[in-house]
């Protein structure tokens, strides 16, 4: 039984849009959905291309590269199982693959991004999070990965040497 | 709602205690919410046949109700759902009584929202915390994200990022909401708060909620009963007209909205267009509103999908004394979720009910015959003077919302 901070971790073997991605993960490689007919990417599992309506579709791996598009630092364990971890972030990382593609409906200027949500983690270790003063949208982050077992690792991402993409910002707070 | 404006009403609205301990089951609960409202109505067991609810595994069924108030239902629906739901239903009921299936329908939730199932995820004494990682949760409860705090974070901390929204404004709707509570005796905060007790207060999730930015989390029933103009105008109550709702209006990418630019967008975007038109009226003629105030961003974020604020300029709103009782359009006269009590957003469209009958249930001697003080000093009235429209925003995440828009 896979186990992941004193829970259970369990990707049913019928779980089409997890199995692969967390399989993958083990593999130290980082996975979206790539839609088989219209090439778009998801950033978000699904079993349906909300680009095309297209059901085939294939896993791509990307580069595991992005920037924090938005972040949140929680200071309470509202899951009792973080407690060792209180405070920690949790960011909105936009990869760098397919950025704002426009919506449908281009005129309510709404664009759609490949974005994945994890925790910040530190460099030397995955398993512990990041220092919140460090956390700042703009920062780039890369893919890393704790392996739970021999079959499936939890994708997580860490501050990369690269310079941020904006200046970064993080509430005084 | 084009020709059905005006043609439905809101006929009776009742409620349990506010508390944190019911000591009871949520089947008591909802029986006597709905049995409150049913006589607020004046109305009989056997004159409601249409019964609705909304839960998450964690209220009691409509034939369970119906049942212990000896009613025979034509239509029942117990819906899976939390913030947006309240207006969601009446638009089903509506629906119902529309296409002959019903002629008066109660809708309620009833939920032990502190002693039993915390919305958060949050263990309770009766609900143990997570065990398992499965499904979509392994898209979330991974990563320590569960709550509505976590879930919307993303959102706050981009405007405040984008716009430079302070915690001061935010606090401010606290301040206000917490005035507005002083004056309604089933409040469950009572006291009046200042922008520094919300700062001073401990962190929950940064950059957006500290304690008193999140709402309280309460045990309660409510219920409103619905019916048709025709027959309201028999009833006891002054009926309250519904001019138009719109209920779970969403923006793309609803499975993950933080992939759809802008991410500070609220829904209301797109609910605005139902109700603004369907009601005849503009945000302008709204003479008082009512939020989901789940967290003190959820209000300035519906002020702007909805149209009372352009996009950025939430905390200029919310601090310019707008939706302060006095005030050119209040917001949440009962203290709402945050300091009211936590209803998945039934309460404030009781509140607007019972302001749109002048009846607001505050201390003043002879509320029940529509005589109020207009003296808004704590412990005092909270009746909006001469209210004639009255609009509810409902939330239940960044990417939903749902509105009601009511007359006397």
């Amino acid at each position: 039984m896979t186990m992941y901070k004193g829970m259970r971790f369990v990707v049913s073997p019928v779980d089409s849009e997890h199995r692969g991605f967390y399989e993958h993960a083990r593999q130290h490689r980082l996975m979206v959905q790539k839609c088989s007919d219209c090439g778009l990417l998801r950033g978000a599992p699904g079993a349906g291309c909300p680009f095309c309506t297209s059901l085939k579709w294939t896993w791509q791996q990307v580069s595991g590269k992005g920037t924090i598009y938005s972040y949140q630092i929680v200071t309470q364990a509202i899951q009792p199982a973080f407690r060792d971890w209180v405070p920690y972030a949790i960011v909105l990382v936009d990869l760098d693959e397919q950025r704002r593609v426009p919506w449908r409906n281009a005129e309510e200027g709404e664009y759609i991004s490949v974005r994945m949500v994890a925790n910040l983690v530190k460099p030397n270790d995955p398993t512990k999070p990041e220092d919140q003063e460090n956390v700042a949208i703009g920062k780039r982050v890369e893919v890393c990965f704790i392996d739970l077992d021999d079959k499936l690792a939890l994708p997580q991402f860490r501050l990369s040497n690269e310079p941020p993409e904006h200046t970064p910002w993080r509430a005084p707070v | 709602m084009g020709n059905l404006k005006d043609k439905y009403c809101i006929v009776g609205v009742g409620e349990t205690d506010y508390s944190r301990n019911s000591g009871r089951s949520v089947r008591a609960l909802g029986v006597e919410a709905v049995r409150k409202a049913m006589n607020d109505a004046g109305l009989k067991p056997d004159e409601i046949d249409g019964m609705l609810s909304y839960h998450g595994n964690d209220s009691t069924t409509a034939p369970a109700i119906s049942h212990d108030l000896g009613m025979r239902l034509n239509f029942y629906m117990d819906c899976s759902g939390g913030g947006s739901s309240t207006e969601a239903l009446v638009s089903l009921a509506i629906g119902l009584i529309e296409n002959g299936n019903c002629h008066t329908v109660a809708l309620y939730r009833s939920m032990n929202g502190y002693s039993e199932a915390r919305i958060g995820g949050t263990p309770a004494a009766a609900r143990p915390a997570a065990a398992t990682i499965t499904g979509p949760a392994l898209e979330s409860l991974s990563y320590g994200l569960s709550s509505a705090a976590q879930n919307f974070q993303f959102t706050f901390a981009r405007h405040m990022y984008e716009y430079g929204t302070t915690s001061e404004q935010l606090a401010t709707v606290k301040v206000i909401h917490s005035e507005h509570a002083s004056n309604n005796p089933k409040a469950y905060y009572k006291k009046r708060v200042t922008v520094d007790d919300v700062l001073s207060s401990r962190w929950v999730v940064k950059p957006a909620c500290h304690l008193l930015d999140c709402c309280v989390e309460t045990d309660n029933a409510t219920c409103i009963i619905i019916t048709s103009a025709d027959r309201a105008r028999y009833l006891k109550q002054r009926p309250v007209h519904i001019l138009s709702v719109a209920g779970r209006v969403g923006k793309p990418f609803q499975g993950m909205h933080y992939q759809c630019d802008p991410i500070t967008r609220q829904a209301g975007y797109y609910g605005s267009r139902i109700v603004f038109r369907q009601a005849g009226v503009e945000p302008e003629d709204i003479q008082l509103t009512g939020c989901y105030d789940a967290f003190t961003f959820t209000p300035l974020l519906l002020f702007e999908g909805f149209g009372f604020a352009r996009p950025g300029e939430g905390g200029d709103y919310i601090t310019s004394g707008v939706m302060r009782l006095g005030g050119k359009r209040p917001n949440n006269t009962s203290g709402g979720h945050l300091c009211e009590a936590y209803t998945h957003g039934m309460n404030m469209v009781i509140e607007n009910v019972r302001q749109l009958r002048h009846q607001a249930d505050d201390s003043c001697p002879r509320w029940q015959e529509g005589i109020h003080t207009y003296d808004h000093r704590e412990g005092g009235c909270r009746q909006v003077k001469d209210v004639e429209l009255a609009m509810n925003m409902g939330w239940a995440m960044p990417a939903l919302c749902s509105s009601l828009i009511m007359r006397r």
